[in-house]
């Protein structure tokens, strides 16, 4: 199946700014996107709608890892699903050009969580997505999938449209 | 050597670009033939396009492509534009939808940008909010034949509606008292004068607007959406004075990306007319 993103610059622009800021011990910052969706030819589109940043104080001490949030920011992520119909996308950044990838504790550590959205949106994907300067990567949790699915084609909307794939 | 070469201009990485690309085209009449023909040539890739007409006497003064043997045969204008873009570019994918756009709303939702080739506010106002629903950049071109004084007035209009920006409303072309007028028939004084050359201004700059887009060849590119007026006594194209006037205003009609995606979402099990050919 063939899921596809989209999101404003405006948008991404000010995830990429967040991001980057320092925290007082976490390594890196991370935060949610909530997003909607449309159905396309053979797939899904997924429209980033909003972010939704991690709170500091939602952030926990742990040397092994980037960023450890705990339960508090997995909730403030579920109150927004439930409060709009959005699917919930964790976000982080890998601050240099091109094509990011996952390590595989973000494979791990998605795995764990992302597909606690569907207890509050079971009819809506939800999944991860890793920004890099000028580029985006993303997995999608999809109702009746079990498996995630990489998203294949990205694009950013303004007054210079970028699109491009992601290889599987 | 490429067959796109000579644009090279555009970037080093521009083919792929374009051949990534994917265009929508409302309407295959005047307007949209001579889109559907720039695009292929251009090396545009992926094309959706949406007409339910047949190719008739009446619209062989404007069509790109049309031929004698179509009007015969009452061909498909989607079948028409086929032919074309295979003629031009044969490894370009082409979504046929030989119906009206409304019925093709997965592929309106995936493509990268419209144009609308349309007759009529109705349908430009649903074309415009349907893309500011699925962050598609809507290209609007048309024209229109006035009776005057000394004579007829050629005019018409291109614009670019971007997401996240001003939109039809704004620069005042859509107006909720010709929408209403449209909606009860007023003013249908039959099959308005359409002709080939305005068609092909408006088409090229709209053409230009989409390739300034995807692959901006300078700075100076347009930061929001525009309206171009086309004077057709003059053969002039000029930006519209509205959008300067409209100058740091937020577009008040669409939420911004608050109004996005489907608010009916289910999975995609939807089935529409379209073929991949």
């Amino acid at each position: 199946m063939k899921l596809n993103f989209k999101a404003h610059r405006s948008l991404i622009v000010r995830i990429q700014e967040d991001l980057r800021r320092p925290h007082q011990f976490a390594f890196e910052r991370v935060g949610f996107v909530s997003c909607r969706f449309g159905v396309i030819d053979h797939g899904a589109l997924v429209l980033a709608h909003d972010y939704h940043p991690v709170a500091d104080e939602h952030y926990e001490v742990d040397q092994s890892v980037g960023a450890r949030f705990g339960s508090a920011a997995i909730r403030s992520a579920l109150e927004i699903a439930i409060s709009k119909p959005v699917g919930i996308f964790h976000v982080h950044l890998h601050d240099h050009p091109g094509v990011p990838r996952p390590s595989s504790v973000d494979s791990r550590e998605w795995a764990k969580f992302v597909p606690n959205f569907w207890h509050v949106r079971p009819e809506l994907p939800h999944g991860a997505l890793i920004l890099s300067s000028d580029r985006i990567i993303g997995r999608c949790w999809y109702p009746g999938l079990i498996r995630p699915v990489a998203m294949s084609r990205f694009t950013v909307v303004d007054s210079h449209l970028t699109f491009w794939r992601v290889a599987r | 050597m490429s067959w796109l070469a000579r644009q090279s201009f555009l970037g080093p990485e521009s083919e792929f670009v374009l051949r990534d690309s994917h265009a929508l085209i409302a309407g295959l009449g005047g307007g949209g033939s001579h889109v559907a023909q720039q695009l292929a040539h251009i090396g545009v890739g992926h094309f959706d396009l949406c007409d339910p007409g047949r190719y008739e006497e009446k619209n062989h003064n404007r069509t790109v492509g049309g031929t004698h043997a179509d009007i015969r045969a009452q061909s498909p204008k989607v079948e028409i534009a086929v032919r074309m873009i295979r003629a031009i570019n044969p490894k370009a994918r082409i979504n046929v939808i030989d119906d009206i756009w409304q019925n093709a709303l997965p592929s309106v939702r995936g493509c990268d940008a419209l144009f609308g080739c349309v007759d009529g506010y109705t349908q430009r106002d649903q074309l415009e909010t349907l893309c500011r629903r699925f962050l598609v950049p809507y290209i609007d071109i048309g024209m229109d034949v006035n009776d005057a004084e000394c004579g007829y007035v050629l005019h018409g209009q291109v614009i670019l509606s971007l997401p996240g920006s001003l939109c039809m409303r704004c620069f005042n072309f859509l107006r909720p008292d010709l929408l209403a007028n449209e909606a009860q028939g007023y003013g249908h004084a039959g099959a308005r004068p359409q002709v080939i050359w305005p068609n092909g201004v408006l088409a090229s700059t709209a053409v230009g607007l989409f390739t300034q887009l995807i692959l901006p060849w300078h700075n100076d590119v347009p930061a929001s959406s525009l309206i171009l007026d086309y004077d057709g006594n003059r053969h002039t194209t000029t930006l519209s004075p509205r959008v300067a006037a409209l100058s740091g205003v937020v577009c008040p009609h669409f939420g911004g990306l608050d109004d996005t995606g489907d608010p009916f979402w289910a999975s995609p099990s939807c089935r529409n007319k379209a073929k991949t050919i």
